[in-house]
């Protein structure tokens, strides 16, 4: 007996002593800042020394917490219990958040720097004069190829994913809206159409697709491509970037006839209570220097303007993750489509996958 | 030759198995990012680790999931073994052990879905309690299927003699029952710490409000390629079990000596 309660008291001694170092571990932190700001963002889409400068300048501490997909970060917010003071959603779930009473409207006077974003990148569909949010990062959905391939065999369309030479070689991102979006660029059609013909015909073209598609993955794409398992890739530019810094071979191409042009924009929930903070961190991103340094980090193209001039040489001089504005012209940005449309591309898309299984 | 054949046999075993671990441990001191290519030596990854402290919180975590489950777990386990032996009728006693059984064998996704339903119904929130709560629900059964053959085997009479010479329920209970049961505990404790530690399908339902333990985020992170301080975690937690299993293995040997000593000095 003796034996065992001693047992059970080393057990409960060191529960107590682990518990004292997790709540130690977290705690100087707690101390630095008088009030804390809570971000709600993609996994591994800030710079973590930002954050860090950031509790430094402005005192505050920094609570950052990650989602994986807008629906997620969607329910979540809608939700409640939660307190977010930043999100960055995508273009079309910030019009979906905005219909839903979700988001806090911008007081331009308290925000400086807005001019440092590019012209192209404000006033949105989804967020005209953007009273709701300001650009974090954008980009393109566009083809990730091997440059070994044959040179007949180089796409420059999208139409050239169709060349029977692809047999079993493409890779997809698995998105219902990016995939269909795709097909009815091809077509000539809009991103956003809500013509069941137009949609019909989408559908028909992937089904031609389908024996050239290896596998339609997600965020398998980017190991995938890395390591050489398939020559062609369709996927988002930020993607694409990633896998060019681990593979030499691979390029990037965003097709002229036209392709998606998405946003992540940095928007406040309802639900923030450190409002004065959020505007904070708002402008502290629209600060050229530090919109570079993040874009440096993370390899996407950011909006502003004035950062230009502080970003990787590398990044900067890559047509493909910054356009030209002639390009720009011929980007179109998703918009939210009601529920009916949202199943119905999710079920064509769904269609065409059981095909090419 | 025959016993060249079986060794031979052995050791492909082990290769075969331990292979994967030791790949994984290599990985951990890459130079580079990712497990495509060893690019060299490296303790970079280490470094990361020990200044992460959310990963470092997501072990301790874990860690304090599994002692505090598996011990109350133990307790209760235990008392559900004892009720169990104590049952006069033998098909009530057959009853009980079936449910048990059942819980043992029924697939993890739907323990953890029927926890997932329960809590969200109550509107317990997910977190800590409800980690801990669920662990230890999935963790008694074990306890009692180890303890309950120990006690099926103890000759009753024992008890009988103990209060035959004067000790009360209370004492008997403490001298005599619990050393007898000590060996098939400790290893019921065991049992539920290693299920605890390493559960992920229960977790991965009733995790939630920023709580996590180390397999759900391995998961979290294998959708986007795990980053090499899984790795570098992999490498210190083989470590630190190598060396347990050693102590045990010194402790056992030692213990094993005395013992015979001990004897000699009877006789």
């Amino acid at each position: 007996m003796k034996k065992i309660l001693i047992y059970i008291a080393i057990l409960l001694g060191i529960s107590g002593g682990l518990f004292y170092i997790d709540k130690k571990i977290n705690e100087p932190a707690k101390i630095k800042g008088n009030k804390s700001l809570i971000i709600y963002n993609w996994g591994d889409y800030l710079d973590p020394k930002l954050i860090k400068k950031f509790e430094h300048e402005y005192n505050y501490k920094v609570v950052y917490e990650t989602f994986d997909s807008n629906e997620a970060m969607f329910s979540k917010v809608k939700q409640g219990g939660t307190s977010y003071d930043i999100a960055i959603p995508s273009d079309y779930m910030i019009q979906k958040m905005k219909s839903e009473h979700l988001l806090k409207k911008l007081d331009k006077k308290k925000i400086t720097g807005l001019s440092n974003i590019g012209e192209s990148f404000l006033n949105k569909s989804f967020d005209k004069n953007n009273q709701y949010s300001v650009p974090y990062f954008w980009g393109t959905l566009g083809i990730v190829y091997d440059k070994r391939l044959p040179a007949q065999d180089i796409p420059d369309d999208w139409r050239d994913l169709w060349n029977p030479d692809f047999k079993k070689k493409i890779l997809l991102v698995d998105s219902a809206r990016d995939i269909m979006g795709m097909s009815l660029i091809d077509l000539g059609f809009s991103v956003n159409t809500k013509n069941d013909q137009e949609l019909e015909d989408a559908k028909k073209n992937l089904d031609e697709l389908a024996p050239n598609v290896k596998a339609i993955v997600a965020d398998e794409i980017k190991m995938y491509m890395a390591d050489n398992e398939a020559p062609i890739a369709v996927t988002w530019s930020g993607e694409a970037s990633e896998i060019m810094n681990q593979n030499n071979y691979m390029n990037y191409i965003v097709p002229d006839k036209g392709s998606n042009m998405w946003f992540d924009n940095i928007v406040i929930p309802k639900t923030s209570k450190n409002t004065k903070g959020a505007y904070d961190f708002i402008n502290f991103m629209l600060k050229p220097k530090n919109a570079a340094q993040n874009a440096n980090y993370i390899g996407y193209a950011t909006p502003n303007n004035q950062a230009k001039k502080y970003i990787n040489k590398k990044q900067i001089d890559n047509p493909e993750l910054y356009p030209s504005e002639d390009k720009l012209q011929h980007l179109q940005v998703y918009k939210e489509l009601n529920q009916e449309y949202i199943e119905k591309y999710n079920d064509l898309f769904l269609e065409f996958k059981m095909i090419s299984k | 030759m025959n016993k060249i054949i079986s060794r031979v046999y052995l050791i492909f075993l082990l290769v075969i198995l331990y292979l994967p671990i030791f790949y994984l441990i290599l990985f951990a001191f890459n130079e580079g990012d990712n497990m495509g290519a060893f690019q060299g030596f490296s303790l970079g990854h280490f470094r990361d680790l020990f200044s992460d402290t959310r990963m470092i919180s997501i072990v301790i975590n874990t860690m304090l999931i599994a002692i505090l489950s598996s011990l109350i777990a133990t307790i209760i386990g235990l008392f559900g073994a004892l009720f169990i032996d104590r049952l006069k009728s033998k098909r009530a006693a057959n009853i009980y052990l079936s449910l048990n059984d059942v819980l043992l064998v029924s697939p993890d996704v739907i323990i953890g879905s029927s926890f997932l339903i329960l809590f969200t119904v109550l509107g317990f929130s997910l977190g800590f309690m409800s980690v801990l709560l669920s662990h230890i629900a999935f963790s008694i059964p074990i306890v009692v299927l180890m303890i309950l053959p120990r006690l099926q085997e103890m000759n009753k009479s024992m008890i009988d003699a103990a209060q035959d010479l004067g000790a009360t329920r209370i004492q008997a209970f403490n001298k005599v029952v619990l050393p007898f049961l000590l060996p098939s505990i400790l290893t019921g404790f065991f049992m539920a710490f290693t299920y605890s530690l390493d559960d992920f399908a229960v977790t991965f339902f009733v995790t939630g409000n920023g709580f996590e333990t180390l397999s759900v985020e391995v998961y979290s992170q294998a959708r986007q390629g795990v980053n090499l301080e899984i790795n570098a975690l992999s490498a210190l937690i083989f470590g630190f079990s190598l060396i347990m299993i050693i102590i045990y293995y010194l402790l056992t040997v030692r213990n094993k000596k005395s013992v015979r000593v001990g004897k000699g000095r009877i006789i």
